[in-house]
């Protein structure tokens, strides 16, 4: 399926042109509209019908053809088209989700589920301060609703909030009981150079998880591979990443993040692989190319400009919420740290996760600048994050800048 | 399941995602892009204003509102893409519309489907033509694709006119523009 996939990528690019192909990338083989002449050439995949997401999905959105002002369905079918687009990264579903819930939400006073609904396909699409402002709504409606409380206490952890969601995770844990709240908690002290107590948190969840839904002892294993990574325990966190894509094989967030982990391990051939069957993901695509990049593989080229063309489509279209992707292949894609800078910035704007700032640095240390890396540098040491990589590049930023000094 | 279980299952889409690694959303949403080139004088049907365009939709958007998989397998193939192209054409043309200056409809003629790709998978190249009133100074260009069952497709529309090229992104916001010929 991958060779197949690959034969049509060659197709894909006639009209997807970036605007400045690198001047050293070879023409890509273009192909114009054409008629197939064999009957079985498959064009496009897409989710089986036998699988059980996608049976359920069918099932509710016949349920709500028949019964369309039916709330308790609507909210379960978006919900569910929610976590399908999430597992597989597909943002279509996100789409797909709002138009079933659109009905509720163009009332006066939208019911708090649908609201908080509609702030996780905001957040999804990285409109985080329209996505707060909406959960805010919810929950001065409902303040039990633990959906809401988690995905604030999300969204404020994704852009670096940590005092507020540290609150947030307590009424987490108020309203969706101890062991989700303690879980809320322990992700956020990793970031805040716990990882040890993050890490004993999570192992004890872990250790009473048994007969959990496999969704929920998967987010745990991914949560303490991340601790692991942090507290540079390779080898345990690659148990962890296993035991996490044993549970939830397709997920896309999963998947990616053990990419990653591979490719920081210098391990790329393990990428291919591992993504073989979610070339459509643009994230996974990027991990693809960073391992072709790393493999020195002869198709690195057509790989780069496959991902040129996607991120044009996304700009045409006026979404920019890949940044951390994009300085990725800015940096190590297109060799312009100048650009991988800029969007470096633009994306600390938006986003304060760890690999935002990992991101950050590496396009600083590549375009030989320091001094941009200041907010980031300040952040983290606010923060205490505890990175061994985010370390490293701490410490070669300052090699770099006491260089210039002495030099001076 | 019991309660406990089942708010837990419901509580980790949202909280996997930013969780683990607080990653994008992986895969782009859904495009359209519709080409609009206006033909020169002498390609013209007697005095008639005519654009040639090119429409392409995503096999994706369309196996969902049509459902062009037919065995479920999860791959569309030429066999099932062909034999839906008269459902993707009516489906299609109802959700585009072009008036001329003086509000009359111009007449859309189908002229073919191919299969073309972009950079995230296989279209459906609909050709067509727009032919409009000869006093015609500008087209008004009503466009509804998918917008009721995904408000976040987008219609990348590309306008040529000798050397002039005119872009617009359409949207539930922006669905009806005025285009200058």
């Amino acid at each position: 399926m991958f060779l197949l996939w690959c034969l049509c990528a060659v197709a894909t690019v006639a009209h997807a042109a970036p605007t400045e192909p690198a001047p050293s990338a070879p023409l890509p083989p273009y192909r114009d509209p054409y008629t197939p002449t064999v009957d079985d050439e498959v064009l496009q995949q897409v989710p089986a019908a036998s699988d059980p997401d996608v049976l359920q999905m069918k099932v509710l959105r016949n349920q709500l053809h028949r019964d369309s002002s039916n709330l308790r369905i609507a909210h379960q079918l978006a919900r569910a088209y929610i976590e399908f687009g999430r597992q597989v990264g597909d943002a279509h579903y996100m789409g797909y989700a709002e138009a079933v819930l659109r009905p509720w939400l163009k009332q006066p006073s939208p019911p708090a589920e649908v609201i908080v609904d509609d702030a996780t396909i905001l957040q999804f699409r990285h409109q985080f301060e329209e996505a707060r402002q909406q959960l805010k709504t919810a929950l001065a409606k409902d303040p039990h609703n633990a959906q809401g409380w988690l995905t604030l206490a999300t969204v404020d952890m994704v852009q670096g909030d940590y005092d507020v969601a540290a609150s947030e995770c307590s009424k987490v844990a108020v309203t969706a009981g101890l062991t989700i709240g303690l879980v809320c908690t322990s992700n956020l002290r990793s970031y805040l150079g716990q990882a040890e107590q993050s890490k004993t948190l999570l192992t004890q969840i872990e250790s009473t998880a048994d007969g959990q839904p496999p969704t929920f002892v998967s987010w745990v294993e991914g949560l303490l591979a991340e601790t692991c990574e942090r507290l540079a325990d390779w080898k345990e966190a690659e148990v962890h990443y296993r035991k996490a894509i044993a549970l939830t094989p397709k997920d896309n967030f999963l998947l990616i993040a053990y990419a990653d982990f591979l490719l920081d391990r210098n391990r790329p051939a393990e990428v291919l692989p591992l993504l073989q069957d979610s070339v459509q993901s643009d994230t996974a695509f990027l991990r693809l190319a960073l391992a072709k990049a790393a493999l020195r593989s002869p198709d690195l080229p057509l790989y780069t400009w496959i991902m040129g063309a996607r991120f044009e489509a996304l700009a045409q279209r006026g979404s920019d919420y890949f940044g951390r992707e994009q300085v990725r292949y800015a940096l190590y894609l297109k060799h312009d740290p100048q650009s991988a800078l800029m969007l470096a910035s633009r994306n600390w704007e938006v986003q304060r996760a760890p690999w935002d700032a990992r991101v950050f640095l590496e396009a600083a240390l590549a375009a030989r600048d320091p001094g941009a890396a200041t907010p980031v540098l300040t952040f983290l040491r606010q923060t205490k994050l505890q990175d061994p990589v985010v370390d490293s590049l701490i410490r070669e930023l300052a090699r770099l800048e006491s260089s210039r000094g002495s030099a001076s | 399941m019991n309660a406990y279980c089942w708010l837990m299952r419901t509580l980790l889409a949202v909280a996997v995602c930013a969780l683990i690694g607080g990653h994008a959303n992986a895969h782009s949403a859904s495009d359209a892009f519709l080409t609009l080139t206006v033909q020169k004088k002498s390609e013209r049907k007697g005095e008639k204003k005519v654009l040639r365009a090119q429409w392409d939709v995503a096999l994706r958007d369309l196996d969902f509102v049509l459902r062009l998989d037919d065995n479920g397998d999860g791959d569309i193939s030429w066999r099932e893409l062909r034999a839906h192209q008269k459902a993707i054409a009516q489906y299609a043309y109802r959700f585009i519309h072009v008036a001329d200056s003086g509000g009359g409809a111009c007449v859309l003629e189908p002229r073919r489907q191919m299969v073309d790709y972009h950079a995230d998978g296989a279209y459906a190249a609909l050709f067509f033509t727009i032919i409009c009133d000869p006093a015609s100074t500008h087209l008004a260009l009503d466009y509804e694709l998918f917008f009721d069952v995904d408000p976040s497709h987008r219609g990348i529309m590309v306008m040529r006119s000798g050397d002039s090229v005119a872009t617009s992104v359409l949207s539930p916001d922006n669905s009806h523009i005025q285009i200058p010929l």
